[in-house]
């Protein structure tokens, strides 16, 4: 009898242990995929059924958890547009409109399957709680849930590679559980200055039948930035940080 | 017919028409070079080759634009009489829109040079014309992250609303009808110093702006002589966009005012503007062609939304108190001298009172959306039926005094990079003496072509 209560007890106490651990791991997923403040460059490729492509180029800076922004080098059509997100605010800067405008999560600024939350991703740590870890060997499958209703998803299953510590796949749903959309990471590399992650991350969804969208990284490095770049005011300025 | 997307001024360097014509065709090969040299699509879907992101100090680039529009005439209508008083051009007009945007920059440490020109070159049943504005040109230093100080022609693009912006009291005003459209700038000095803050103030920013108008200088700003200064705050506070700003100096009447903006949901965004003119005067005309002028003091207002559904359908929605605008009285005494003008001019062949009346109509009265109270809707679709870069879209511009509205179903198609093509189609509704009803045009038809390099 006192040998149960005593494994009672202790898993007990163990329990919250156990539940901060998880997110503590989703912590480690962020800060292998970047650094807390970087710069990097995106190529993102929308392809259609038929195997066509468009093709948009981006330079993104993001400083902590929740201040992300990113610059449209080319197509020419779309050069001098800019992105801001502040937590769950974002705006977008068009060159010809001149002002910053308010745009939601939702929408996409590039078509195709990414939409602006996939693009100015904050970290999965500030927008999710890890509910549910499962062991399943090589790797751990965790249950995410969005902190808060303005989140884009409401889950997300996330398939961690054991060793590295990086995302392998990530399945988007609703909070019906429909599947909206699925990431996989590929083709892990080594940036330099310590980093190494999946250099090539693409997207399938049932939604879009046939089409993906495919976004690939390049120079990621670590860079201290003020928090005024991170503004509407500094948004049409984006180029002079590059 | 010139019915110019963005507002004219008489600013524009002329340039005789075939050297404008020879500038299209340079282009315009250019172009057609650039656009069948592009590259085979790229086997390797994975590839990122570094060069793509290599960045120079210089940057040339902008649009070549081909416009043929599809005038259907309503030859009862007013501002028909107004034009056409002298001459037959039949029920259909057919007008060729040629234009081409530059612009480039050139960047040195914390300075940076920025400039635009827009040419344009139309054939219209007046035959070729063409000429071209300085849209902006100035010097941007940003001596830290928190400052930059510009100088030169510039647009500042103030207020928050889609198609109309009452707080924009250093811009020419938008055409609501294509809203996105670069504008000509002002000469002005101004700075922007911002400052992130904790807590529930994020951003604080202040944009201090000289307006100089002296000669030629600003010259269609307002009065001569006067040296104006303007000035905007802004606040980001508990994730709401608020902006505070004022225009004061003798050029124009002084004026007060506000926006604001937020997120309620991920997908629902509101918006608001509230502007205050003190002694603004208005001339108005009566149908007898006496004017006289009014002075008091106008608030003009606006609040909007965007909504995106579940479908992907943008909804934005507007409503547009312009309170220095005509009341239906006042529009109908102008229609009517118009009308008194044109049946003098067919009795006498006398066109004084057309000459007075076409006068006017270069000034308030041919403003965009010159009356009360607007709303606006614009419904877009985000790539129906599976048809990626392929953007339906609805536009209502609805003048709720006397009921007129025009109706513009439009077809948006970017599939090839670089190339944007757009059908738009233009309905014109109203009964007579109403604002929509006494336009020229019954509907309009056109195509637009858009290059960008």
């Amino acid at each position: 009898m006192l040998k149960i209560v005593a494994i009672f007890m202790s898993l007990l106490f163990a329990a919250p242990a156990f539940a901060t651990a998880p997110n503590q791991l989703l912590e480690q997923v962020d800060r292998n995929l970047s650094p807390d403040s970087y710069e990097t460059y995106r190529k993102l490729i929308n392809i259609e059924p038929d195997g066509r492509k468009k093709e948009f180029i981006l330079f993104t800076v993001k400083k902590g958890r929740d201040k992300v922004a990113a610059l449209f080098i080319s197509p020419a059509s779309e050069k001098g547009r800019s992105t801001l997100r502040l937590e769950e605010n974002m705006w977008l800067y068009i060159p010809n409109v001149g002002k910053p405008i308010r745009i939601t999560s939702l929408q996409s600024v590039v078509g195709g399957v990414f939409n602006n939350s996939d693009i100015l991703r904050l970290d999965y740590a500030a927008e999710y709680n890890v509910v549910q870890m499962e062991d399943m060997g090589n790797e751990y499958v965790l249950h995410l849930k969005a902190k808060t209703k303005t989140v884009a998803y409401d889950k997300l299953k996330m398939w961690v590679d054991k060793n590295k510590i990086l995302p392998r796949k990530i399945d988007c749903l609703t909070e019906a559980s429909m599947l909206i959309k699925t990431i996989y990471f590929k083709k892990t590399e080594d940036f330099g200055g310590g980093i190494v992650r999946p250099s090539v991350v693409e997207t399938e969804s049932p939604l879009y039948k046939g089409y993906k969208s495919i976004m690939i990284f390049a120079k990621i490095k670590e860079r201290e930035l003020k928090d005024e770049v991170f503004t509407l005011t500094y948004m049409p300025n984006m180029e002079s940080l590059r | 017919m010139h019915n110019k997307n963005s507002p004219r001024t008489t600013r524009g360097f002329l340039v005789s028409d075939s050297s404008i014509k020879h500038l299209f065709c340079s282009v315009l090969c250019f172009v057609v070079c650039n656009f069948s040299a592009q590259p085979a699509l790229s086997q390797d879907e994975f590839s990122f080759d570094l060069s793509e992101i290599e960045k120079k100090p210089y940057h040339l680039g902008g649009y070549a634009e081909f416009r043929p529009i599809l005038f259907g005439l309503d030859r009862d209508a007013s501002l028909y009489k107004l034009r056409f008083y002298a001459r037959d051009e039949g029920r259909v007009l057919d007008e060729y829109d040629f234009t081409l945007q530059l612009e480039g920059s050139y960047e040195k440490g914390v300075s940076r040079f920025f400039v635009r020109t827009n040419s344009d070159l139309e054939k219209t049943y007046k035959g070729w014309s063409g000429e071209t504005i300085l849209y902006e040109a100035y010097l941007s230093v940003k001596p830290s992250f928190s400052l930059t100080i510009d100088a030169g022609k510039k647009t500042l693009k103030w207020g928050k609303g889609y198609a109309w912006n009452p707080v924009a009291f250093v811009d020419r005003p938008k055409n609501p009808d294509d809203p996105a459209l670069n504008l000509e700038g002002f000469i002005v000095a101004s700075a922007d110093y911002t400052r992130s803050l904790g807590g529930p103030l994020k951003t604080f920013s202040f944009t201090p702006v000289l307006v100089p108008v002296y000669g030629e200088m600003n010259d269609d700003f307002g009065d001569d002589h006067k040296l104006n200064f303007a000035g905007k705050l802004y606040f980001l506070y508990y994730d709401t966009d608020i902006d505070l700003m004022f225009l004061t100096g003798d050029s124009k009447p002084p004026r007060y005012g506000f926006d604001f903006s937020r997120n309620i949901l991920t997908n629902f965004e509101i918006h608001g503007e509230f502007a205050y003119i003190k002694d603004y005067k208005k001339s108005v005309i009566d149908q007898d062609g006496r004017t006289f002028e009014t002075e008091s003091d106008v608030q003009s207002y606006l609040m909007g939304l965007r909504y995106l559904s579940a479908l992907d359908t943008t909804y934005v929605l507007e409503y547009y108190h312009n309170g220095a605008g005509f009341t239906e009285g006042q529009m109908k005494d102008y229609f009517s001298y118009i009308n008194n003008g044109y049946d003098l001019y067919l009795s006498t062949e006398n066109d004084t009172l057309l000459k007075k009346a076409s006068n006017l109509s270069e000034g308030k009265y041919s403003k965009m959306n010159p009356m009360k109270d607007y709303l606006y809707l614009r419904i877009s679709q985000k790539e129906p039926f599976d048809i990626l870069y392929f953007t339906p879209s609805m536009t209502w511009i609805f003048n709720v005094n006397d009921q007129s509205f025009s109706l513009s179903p439009e077809l948006l198609y970017a599939r090839i990079t670089n190339l944007e093509l757009r059908l738009k189609g233009t309905f014109i509704v109203g009964e007579r003496f109403s604002e929509y009803g006494e336009k020229q045009n019954n509907y309009k038809v056109e195509l637009r072509v858009r290059y960008y390099f």
